[in-house]
This record gives structure tokens, C-alpha cells and sequence, in this order.
């Protein structure tokens, strides 16, 4: 393992490798170094099975950072590796010319996240969000609250107090600020 | 139609004598997985309230309702979450974030009913079945979407610290400040404990904005005090803080002298609220405490004219002769007075009453009076010898140090006593260069005193000797000092569930000797400015006395708050009854006004 990362740090100029927890390690890789290393893994490293992608929407740093998490069925242990991408240039090599699966988690991360991969299969069709108008759900700047307030009813019936008014009405009438 | 079409039906039938494909519910039971985020479980009795799930809910899903089983207390609410299942889309941020851990999540996650109403319950109210499942989302151990530890307050070191009165906190910067700021979960609950009932969320806000001169406004509503409570409050707020429940809580204190340390005193003129016109009504006060001055400005901001009579030669009562500079500087303390006389509340310093002025020529010349002398006067240790020269009362080392006199303590002190006073004074005994030893008749954590003080006193090289009750004071060889019996003690666990209660032991005595002895065993108060008809006509009993509701006593004109008409006996506390009196004051002063103003209201 040990040697396999040094490798990877000559070569793909690997950063921020870290050991999570028992055979799972992960690290940072640059975009344009991302799809020829993840056919190194596949082809050279044994890393044949794609577990999942997914991807973490870092706003404060402007960044989407996609994670590819691989296996080793005989080292059985696991990578996870992370790629920056820009919140301005969201798009992505396609990797389902690796993993046929892939389109299914791109076109998932397309629908949430708005990250475009192009040629992948059926990338822009509905996925679970059918007749979406919004931007993309997971994005973090996307207001659930004001969504779910505008888009569905409110049930009957339901009030509900604020902590702070409810005890002052309850234990202090009389006192604190409000009173002039 | 074909014969086929007419027997195909029949053929079907075959079909309901073979094996089923499908298995038949509740035939097999198919529980969710041990994590599942499923129906909502609330452990009610450790709930606070707080409304934290609702807050987070990005659906709308929770309702904070109030529950008859529990009444709104000191740090509980008393509502508790009730949900909505036809919003709720089961993320579990309410479990993520809920401060008291109470909320949780069991694997069940089937229920069939008619009614879409039903789907609308209070968890761990309404009887579900549920309630107590073992498995579901829990939150992982450690985890905390909140960070559960404060921002340290800066402090300069024990060693630096003893070298001179300079301030020990040093205070926020704005980055640490907006930090601590965003553990605040802007509840609310604080605001029932705090006997000021100060907007704390609020201006827990404007620090969030970065807006300082707001956060002032709101803290002025409340309390004309920010500079010193943002140093040396007793902050019953932190101790009810839910966010201290799992973690510690927020530093509301030090949160509050941020913002005041934001704010230069030459734009507080400019920044908070002026006097209203003048009513020609006339108030006097007596004592220049934080009671006296909080009245006093509450009742300028309502047009009176208002004069504060001060037996010593500066205002702040306990706060500047019993609160030592190194905790409290004299700066900060006058930069809540010069703001209170700015507005145009009178102070006369160095007048006695009963001495230069009258009690009964305020109540002549006066619309109302207001009191608070506070408790002056030390009490006495009851023990043989305490007469003693070399025997000195705590507070009077304090109020010398504070006025820059030398109290001629010595080398070798011991302190008796275990609340603040008693800390203080060590700790000012340990800067003037004394080796100090604090004698307490109980255990450390039954001191009295501020956690923190007790800690700092330490840290300062104070050696404290709990369960030691002192016995007799006795006269050493050389005038210049004095010995000290005292004995160790035991403590006895109280049958009827009271607090452990210090038992001598007669065999194990010690006696030391020492340049001084410095008692600081409490304070009572000092009633000789009124007569001993006026004392009972008021209703005063052991110096102290009960006022009636908006501070009245049961003299028409008389109005009391502070430590000896409290049982806190603390500046917050003081700076409430202040308050409370100045509204009490002003229905007294216009009886119409209010009764018009409530027939409104209903």
C-alpha cells in the first residue's frame, strides 16, 4: 500500500493522504490527472469495482469535490479518491467508458449537484426528480426551507410558540424588555 | 366472442391453489434496518424545549407545542416538538442537532391509517408504539453537528497575572467572538434565568452580523450595566444554556463584553436611547450600587428627574469596592456610570443619609424613594478572639485596595471563608505579596464562590484547606501577629436530604499563626440611616425584607431592590430590581396611564 501511494505521488502528484479508518485511505487527485489514474487503479492496482461516486458541494471554498471509491477484492480494502472541480467550470470526465455503471452516479450527480459529464449515457434525462425547474437540489445554495414553505400546503390546524415567548408569557409577564 | 375468451377467467382460478409468489404482510415481519431513520422518538424528561428541530427542519415537519405534563422552568421551555408526517422527508438533522440528545429515530417505518390527520403527533407524548424501540438512528457517539467546546478566553498567566491589578480576561477578538457566537442556538431559554431577562439571543445575533452598536441597543434594554456584567456576571444564563447540556455552554458573558469592548463610550450618546420629555416628577435614590443606578436610569429614560445619594466618594457600590480591578478595571465600570450621568441622573457623592441628608426629608421633598444599601457590614465568625487588631475583614481590604490605601495585611494571611469575597480577597492578598492560605468548613465544591474564581485562586498559588472550621482566635507572641485554632471536620450527610452538613472534630485541632486573619463569611446590611419605627414600618427583618410585586414596600413611596432586599445577592439581580422598581415607579407615578394602557390591552 505504502509503496503503491509513493508511486502515486510521483506520478499523479497525489495530495492529502489520509487513513480514515482500517482499509480505507483516501487522497486528492488534480482533475485533468483523474481519469488516467483511475484506469491505473482499475488496470494495474486491482481496483476493479467501483463502489459508488458521490460528491460534496464545499461553497465556502467554491468547489465541488467528487469522490470515486474503489475496491480491492484481494487486498480487500477500499480507496477513496477526491477530485476539486470548480463551482464555475462544474464539469467532469465521463468514466462510464471504465465503469459501464457509471452513467447511473453521473446522471445522479448531474440531477443533484448540476456537474456535467459529457457523452455519458442518457446524462441529462430525468432521474429520480421528474419535472425538476429548480437548480439542483443538493447544491447548497438551493433554500429547501423556502421550497418546501412555497411548494406545499400547510396541514390545518398547526400553530407552534417560540421557546423564549412562551416562557415569558409563562414565567415573567411583567419583566424584561418589552414593556416601555 | 370466442369460447376461449369465455373460459379464459376460469383458468385463472387454477392459479389460487398453487404457491404464492408474493409473501402476505404481517404474515412476515420486516423490520428496518438498526440504524434506519425512521418514526420520531423524543425521551420527554430530557427534552428542554429548545426548539433546535424545529429551527433546523428545512420541511417545516415540527411544531413546538406546549405539553401539559411540563410547566416552563429554569432551562426547559416546557413545549415540546410535535410533527407533521406529511412534511417530514426523515433526514435526521433534528437528531443531529437536538442539544439535549433526547430526540431520536426508531426503525419502524410502517403505519397504515384512514386518517391523514392522525400522521401528526407529539413524540413521546402521544402514545406510540415505538417509543421504545432499541434500534434506529441514533447519533453517533461524539458527534456534534454543534462543536461542543467554547472558545477559550484568552488570559494572561498565573505568574503574569500576580505581578499587578491589571485585568486577567483579555477578550475576545472578532474572529474568536463570531465563533462562540455561532454555537449560540439562539433558544432563548436563557433569557427566562437571566434576572435581567436580557435579550441574549439577540444580541448573540448582532455579533454574528457584526453589528455592535445594535447588539448595545438591545443590551441597554435591560440591563445599564454591560461593561461590568460582561466581566464579573454570576451568568445563571450559561448554567441553564441548553448547547451545555452535551457540551459546554456558550459564553454568553464573554459574548457580552465583546460587544461592549466594540463600542467606543464617546458614541454611546449617539448609538442608544435618550430620555423622554420631562414628566416634573422627582425621584431619589439611595446607594449608587448597581440597584440604585439601574433604577436611576430607567426612571431619567422615563422623563424624571432623578437623584442619587452616595455615602462614598465614588459610584458602584460593591462593584467598585468589593469587585478587585484585576477582574473588573475601574474603566469599564465608569464606562457604565458616565454613560448613565450623561443622560442626566444626578449622583451626590459622599452624602450619608441620616448623616448629611434625611431619610424622612426624601420622602418630603420627593415623589418616590427607592433603596438599595446593599449589605455593607461583615458578619461576625462567632468565635472567641475575633476582635483581634490583626483580625480584618475582607471587604475592608478590598474597598482599601480599590481606594489605593495599604490594608497592612503582612506576609502570612489566612482567609476564612468560601464565596467571593473570601477569593478576592486572597487573591488580592497573593498580588500584595502574601503567602495565603483559605480556610473554608466545607468541600471545595460547596464553595459559594464562582467555579472560576475558585480555579484562578488556585491557579495563583491560594492553598485551600476545606473542612476546616475555625474555633478560636488567640493572641500570638508578638503584637504584629495573630494564631488561629481550628479544627478539621467531617462531613455528615443530612437524613432529611438537605446538604452534607461540617461536623468538628474535636481531636484534630491545628493552630497557626499568621500576620493577619481576613474574615469574609458573608455580609449583612447596614439600616442605621433609618429609624427603628421606619425599620419595622417597612418590614425589615435580620436587615433584610421582602418587597411586594414591582419592588414596593408597604410604604406608599418606598421602593427597595438590591442584595438586601433579594436572595441572589448578586449585580444582576440588583440591576433587575432596579429596573423592576423604575417600572413600579412609573405605574406609581401614573396610575392613569397604565390603567388606560391595560383597558386597552383587554
Amino acid at each position: 500500500m505504502k509503496d503503491m501511494l509513493q508511486r502515486l505521488q510521483r506520478d499523479f502528484n497525489i495530495s492529502d493522504i489520509t487513513e480514515r479508518q482500517l482499509r480505507l485511505t483516501t487522497f486528492h487527485v488534480k482533475k485533468q490527472s483523474a481519469e488516467t489514474l483511475l484506469r491505473e487503479l482499475r488496470d494495474r492496482e486491482g481496483y476493479t469495482h467501483l463502489n459508488f461516486m458521490t460528491c460534496i458541494d464545499y461553497i465556502e471554498d467554491d468547489i465541488f469535490t467528487l469522490v470515486y471509491m474503489l475496491h480491492n477484492y484481494d487486498k480487500k480494502n477500499t480507496l477513496g479518491i477526491h477530485v476539486n472541480i470548480s463551482r464555475d467550470d462544474e464539469a467532469m470526465i465521463s468514466i462510464h467508458t471504465l465503469w459501464a455503471q457509471a452513467w447511473t452516479y453521473q446522471r445522479e450527480l448531474r440531477e443533484m449537484y448540476g456537474i456535467r459529464f459529457p457523452g455519458s449515457p442518457r446524462v441529462d434525462e430525468d432521474f429520480c426528480l421528474e419535472g425538476w425547474d429548480q437548480i439542483p437540489p443538493m447544491r447548497r445554495e438551493f433554500d429547501t426551507k423556502k421550497f418546501s414553505e412555497e411548494r406545499f400546503g400547510h396541514r390545518a390546524g398547526r400553530q407552534s410558540e417560540q421557546p423564549r415567548k412562551h416562557m415569558k408569557v409563562e414565567l415573567y409577564p411583567n419583566r424584561g424588555g418589552d414593556e416601555k | 366472442m370466442s369460447l376461449k375468451d369465455l373460459l379464459s377467467p376460469f383458468f385463472v382460478w387454477q392459479r389460487a391453489f398453487e404457491k404464492p409468489y408474493t409473501t402476505l404482510r404481517p404474515t412476515l415481519d420486516r423490520p428496518g434496518a438498526p440504524a434506519y431513520r425512521g418514526f420520531h422518538i423524543n425521551i420527554t424528561e430530557t427534552c428542554v424545549g429548545c426548539g433546535s428541530c424545529q429551527t433546523i427542519c428545512q420541511n417545516n415537519a415540527i411544531d413546538m407545542v406546549a405539553v401539559e405534563a411540563y410547566a416552563g422552568r429554569a432551562g426547559d421551555s416546557g413545549l415540546r416538538p410535535r410533527f407533521d408526517y406529511g412534511r417530514c422527508c426523515w433526514c435526521g438533522l433534528c437528531v443531529d442537532i437536538c442539544t439535549a440528545a433526547s430526540l431520536r429515530m426508531s426503525n419502524e417505518y410502517a403505519w397504515i391509517s384512514d386518517d391523514p390527520d392522525s400522521f401528526h403527533f407529539t413524540a413521546g407524548v402521544d402514545d406510540k408504539p415505538w417509543q421504545d424501540n432499541e434500534l434506529g438512528y441514533r447519533r453517533a457517539e461524539g458527534y456534534h453537528l454543534n462543536p461542543p467546546k467554547r472558545i477559550e478566553m484568552p488570559m494572561l498567566s498565573a505568574q503574569e497575572s500576580l505581578k499587578s491589578f491589571a485585568e486577567v480576561t483579555l477578550g475576545y477578538n472578532e474572529e474568536q467572538a463570531k465563533k462562540e457566537a455561532d454555537r449560540c442556538v439562539e433558544c432563548g431559554i436563557c433569557v427566562a434565568t437571566c434576572p435581567a431577562h436580557m435579550d441574549v439571543p439577540d444580541y448573540i445575533h448582532s455579533i454574528r452580523d457584526g453589528d455592535y452598536e445594535k447588539g448595545l441597543q438591545l443590551m441597554y434594554r435591560t440591563n445599564p450595566f454591560p461593561a461590568t456584567c460582561g466581566r464579573i456576571c454570576t451568568r445563571r444564563c450559561e448554567s441553564v444554556c441548553p448547547v451545555g447540556i452535551l457540551g459546554e455552554p456558550v459564553a454568553i458573558r464573554w459574548l457580552k463584553r465583546f460587544i461592549v469592548d466594540q463600542v467606543d463610550k464617546k458614541d454611546y450618546q449617539r448609538i442608544l436611547e435618550k430620555p423622554i420629555a420631562s414628566t416634573g416628577f422627582k425621584v431619589a435614590i439611595i446607594g449608587a450600587g448597581p440597584g440604585g443606578l439601574s433604577a436611576a436610569y430607567y426612571l431619567r429614560q422615563q422623563g424624571h428627574a432623578v437623584t442619587v445619594y452616595e455615602a462614598q466618594a465614588t459610584g458602584g457600590g460593591m462593584l467598585r469596592y468589593g469587585v478587585p480591578s484585576y477582574r473588573l478595571p475601574d474603566a469599564e465600570l465608569d464606562k457604565d456610570i458616565d454613560h448613565i450621568t450623561s443622560i442626566g441622573v444626578e449622583i451626590k457623592y459622599n452624602s450619608r443619609i441620616g448623616k448629611d441628608v434625611m431619610f424622612e426629608s426624601l420622602l418630603e421633598n420627593y415623589d418616590a424613594v427607592f433603596m438599595s444599601t446593599g449589605l455593607s457590614v461583615p458578619s461576625s465568625m462567632r468565635i472567641n478572639g475575633e476582635n483581634h487588631a490583626r483580625v480584618l475583614s475582607g471587604l475592608q481590604i478590598l474597598a482599601d485596595v480599590a481606594s489605593d490605601r495599604d490594608p497592612g495585611i503582612g506576609k502570612k494571611v489566612a482567609v476564612i471563608g468560601g464565596g467571593n469575597v473570601a477569593m478576592d480577597a486572597a487573591r488580592v492578598s497573593r498580588r500584595l505579596g502574601a503567602e495565603v492560605t483559605i480556610l473554608y468548613r466545607r468541600r471545595i465544591s460547596d464553595m459559594p464562590a464562582d467555579e472560576e474564581e475558585i480555579h484562578e485562586c488556585q491557579q495563583e498559588g491560594c492553598t485551600i484547606v476545606p473542612q476546616a472550621i475555625p474555633v478560636e482566635i488567640i493572641d500570638a507572641d508578638n503584637k504584629q501577629k495573630v494564631c488561629i485554632k481550628w479544627g478539621e471536620a467531617k462531613m455528615v450527610d443530612d437524613p432529611k436530604g438537605g446538604r452534607a452538613r461540617p461536623v468538628l472534630q474535636e481531636d484534630k485541632m491545628h493552630t497557626e499563626t499568621y500576620d493577619c486573619i481576613i474574615s469574609a463569611i458573608g455580609q449583612s446590611s447596614n439600616l442605621d440611616y433609618l429609624s427603628k419605627e421606619l425599620q419595622e414600618q417597612l418590614a425589615f427583618e435580620w436587615g433584610k425584607l421582602t418587597p411586594a410585586e414591582y419592588q414596593h414596600t408597604s410604604m406608599k413611596k418606598v421602593f427597595v431592590g438590591g442584595d438586601f432586599a433579594n436572595r441572589t445577592a448578586d449585580a444582576i439581580s440588583a440591576i433587575e430590581d432596579g429596573h423592576h422598581a423604575a417600572r413600579g415607579i412609573n405605574r406609581f407615578l401614573n396610575p392613569d396611564f397604565y390603567t388606560a394602557l391595560e383597558k386597552q390591552e383587554n
